[in-house]
């Protein structure tokens, strides 16, 4: 079964990679390929955007429990080149994979992530379309 | 007579093997003993308090690698039992975050912060934690009235400089606080 969903998830990004649909694809390593192909099954679209990505890192909302606006870049600032800091002041390492080797290489930590932060942010978990444009627009970053 | 040969060489080797076991835990318990005396020495060092620190935060991996991203690595001593168990309860509204942490992993860091918690803790800090917090279960180690009354004298502002970013990030002053040395002697606050 498991092995069933890797081929399914490879296949489908297979595909995705034949049509160019996901910019700087061959910058993330195969688990992390694997882990997008399964974003874009289970999201039901054709492709990716970098651009909406960069819309929901950017996006800014009302906290309804915290009483303050809120938004990936409270923490991770808007240049994701350089590191950020916590709700209690502990440094961020750079969220940028071209300027951090480690980001978006283990397809659990992102998982975990995304959990995290989507509802420290949205309150709300992310949809896999959400979760693809991300990753789309933070691999597209120079 | 050959019947009692038999009985009584049993009997010696029965005991001899029970001798080696008693004395295989023994020695087991000796290491054990070595290994935390070992460990009060560290924070023996440059302390004034005999034994008051703890190496409690590194110690534990999955505590370390689910919780300090975020935050320091709060000792277990610095908070009772039930505060613990209370805040691993609520991993998923943990102060507006989802701490999204699978049941086998919130279940071991739990059962590690519980293994010594203020109840059990070695420290002097632990027992003046605890007296302070009477029979309430507090969920922020910043609320705790000893160590507010221990921070009392420090300006609000001065938590706000970048390089502390909040009272919650001990080891910005506490420059022993990974080692588990909280002494005002190595007490180190930034300028910015």
């Amino acid at each position: 079964m498991r092995q069933k969903i890797y081929f399914v998830s490879v296949l489908a990004f297979a595909v995705l990679l034949l049509n160019g649909n996901i910019a700087d694809a061959g910058n993330l390593n195969a688990p992390m390929q694997s882990l997008m192909g399964k974003y874009l099954k289970d999201s039901g679209e054709k492709s990716f955007s970098a651009e909406e990505g960069k819309k929901l890192f950017f996006l800014k909302r009302m906290h309804s429990e915290k009483k303050e606006e809120i938004s990936c870049t409270s923490c991770h600032t808007d240049d994701t080149a350089k590191g950020g800091r916590t709700p209690v002041g502990k440094p961020i390492d750079p969220l940028s994979p071209a300027v951090n080797k480690e980001r978006f290489t283990d397809p659990e930590k992102v998982e975990k992530w995304f959990k995290r932060n989507c509802t420290g942010v949205l309150e709300r978990e992310c949809t896999p379309k959400e979760k693809g444009d991300f990753v789309t627009y933070m691999m597209s970053l120079k | 007579m050959k019947i009692r040969y038999v009985v009584k060489q049993i009997l010696i080797a029965g005991i001899l093997t029970l001798s080696l076991a008693v004395n295989a835990s023994v020695f087991a318990d000796e290491d054990e003993e070595g290994e935390r005396h070992e460990r009060h020495e560290k924070h023996e060092k440059g302390g004034r308090h005999k034994g008051a620190g703890r190496v409690a935060i590194a110690e534990n991996a999955i505590y370390k690698s689910e919780c300090s991203s975020c935050h320091f690595l709060y000792p277990p001593e610095f908070l009772p039992k039930r505060s613990w168990e209370a805040l691993m309860k609520g991993s998923d509204r943990h102060f507006g975050e989802n701490l999204a942490l699978d049941e086998k992993t919130g279940k071991e860091i739990l059962s590690y912060l519980i293994e010594s918690p203020a109840e059990r803790g070695s420290s002097e800090w632990a027992g003046k934690i605890l007296k302070s917090i009477g029979s309430a279960t507090p969920l922020r180690i910043t609320e705790v009235p000893y160590i507010l009354k221990e921070h009392r004298k420090i300006k609000p502002d001065v938590f706000k400089r970048k390089s502390i970013g909040s009272f919650s990030n001990c080891g910005a002053c506490h420059t022993g606080a990974a080692q588990g040395d909280f002494e005002e002697d190595s007490v180190s606050i930034p300028k910015q």
